[in-house]
């Protein structure tokens, strides 16, 4: 039962080891789906906002854990 | 048949994620082996990678039924939470927010916590050290089994990205055979770089594609995908690092 129990927890750690950066990818990639699958604008509009919106997810989630870590 | 090129980035990937979580469970192994015999050492290491095995066994076929885009689209979104997420620490780690992993000092937890329970008969099976051996395993090889589901399943490329976790199991036990002491001096953050830059490549790529976006190059775009995280890792890893100065991951 504990085994168990550190198993999901390590299956839990592996994809939401950062609540901020999962809610980040996430919203990204549901803005991106929905973009593509709205036929308004190309569908390789919603792969630009999905590349891009993952790079600034990143490079935001880095800062933000860095000023975190840094707060005494 | 498939061919190398279409193998290499999941074989690759493969091997160098299992590198990093191999050697980390050899650690562990290696404390339990060492302080309470090699024997059950041995014997939890094998129940353990039977069970991974099995699991990549029983999930591979269970994938290829689902359909095609709706795979990609999940496997690509897990590729991007857990691809991410080592980059992101990777990057931590390099810009010293986040201390490295130290593999000495993880050799040396463990043989304390495990230097403090009777010693076992020397004829004895010590369960012990099977169990712990056999968790450390089983706990790491979870995320090689992830990745070589992720960058396999819905392609027929299971078997090279098992080979390629193989391989690296072959190396670090080959290694540690001979130096007998734990693999400290493996650069395990610049492969967790590596591998989030490579995982976060394929993430973008195949969830687009769950998403019906036809990438212009098709998996060409792989590469300039991966190139952008790189690019990414290092200059985030330079804004925070306290005294920014050299770029090494």
């Amino acid at each position: 039962m504990n085994l168990l129990r550190e198993v999901a927890g390590e299956l839990l750690k592996m994809f939401l080891g950062d609540a901020w950066l999962a809610v980040g990818i996430l919203t990204v990639v549901s803005l991106a789906g929905w973009l593509a699958r709205r036929g308004a604008v190309p569908p390789l509009v919603g792969g630009a906002v999905l590349f891009l919106g993952c790079i600034v997810v990143l490079v935001a989630s880095v800062v933000l854990s860095a000023r975190r870590h840094r707060v005494p | 048949m498939i061919s190398l090129t279409t193998a290499a980035p999941a074989i690759s990937a493969a091997f160098l994620a299992s590198l990093v979580e191999v050697v980390e469970a050899f650690t562990i192994v290696l404390a339990a082996g060492t302080l309470r015999g090699w024997r059950a050492a041995i014997a939890g290491t094998a129940v353990a990678v039977a069970v991974l095995a099995l699991i990549v066994v029983a999930l591979g076929p269970v994938l290829d039924q689902v359909p095609l885009h709706r795979l990609k689209l999940v496997i690509g979104t897990l590729l991007l939470l857990f691809g991410m997420g080592w980059l992101r620490k990777a990057a931590l780690r390099a810009a010293g927010i986040v201390p490295l992993h130290d593999e000495n000092a993880s050799f040396a937890a463990q043989a304390a916590s495990l230097s403090g329970v009777a010693t076992p008969r020397r004829a004895g099976f010590d369960w012990l050290g099977g169990v712990i051996a056999f968790k450390a395993v089983l706990l790491e090889g979870l995320e090689v089994v992830f990745i070589v589901i992720a960058v396999g399943a819905g392609r027929g490329l299971l078997l090279p990205a098992s080979l390629g976790a193989l391989a690296a199991c072959i190396v670090v036990l080959a290694i540690g055979a001979i130096v007998h002491r734990p693999l400290a001096r493996v650069p395990e953050n610049t492969l967790k770089f590596a591998v989030g830059v490579i995982l976060s490549a394929f993430g973008v790529f195949w969830t687009g594609e769950g998403l019906g976006i036809a990438w212009p190059g098709e998996d060409l775009m792989i590469l300039p995908f991966g190139a952008a995280f790189l690019f990414a890792g290092l200059r985030a890893t330079q804004l925070v690092r306290p005294s920014a100065s050299v770029l090494t991951p």
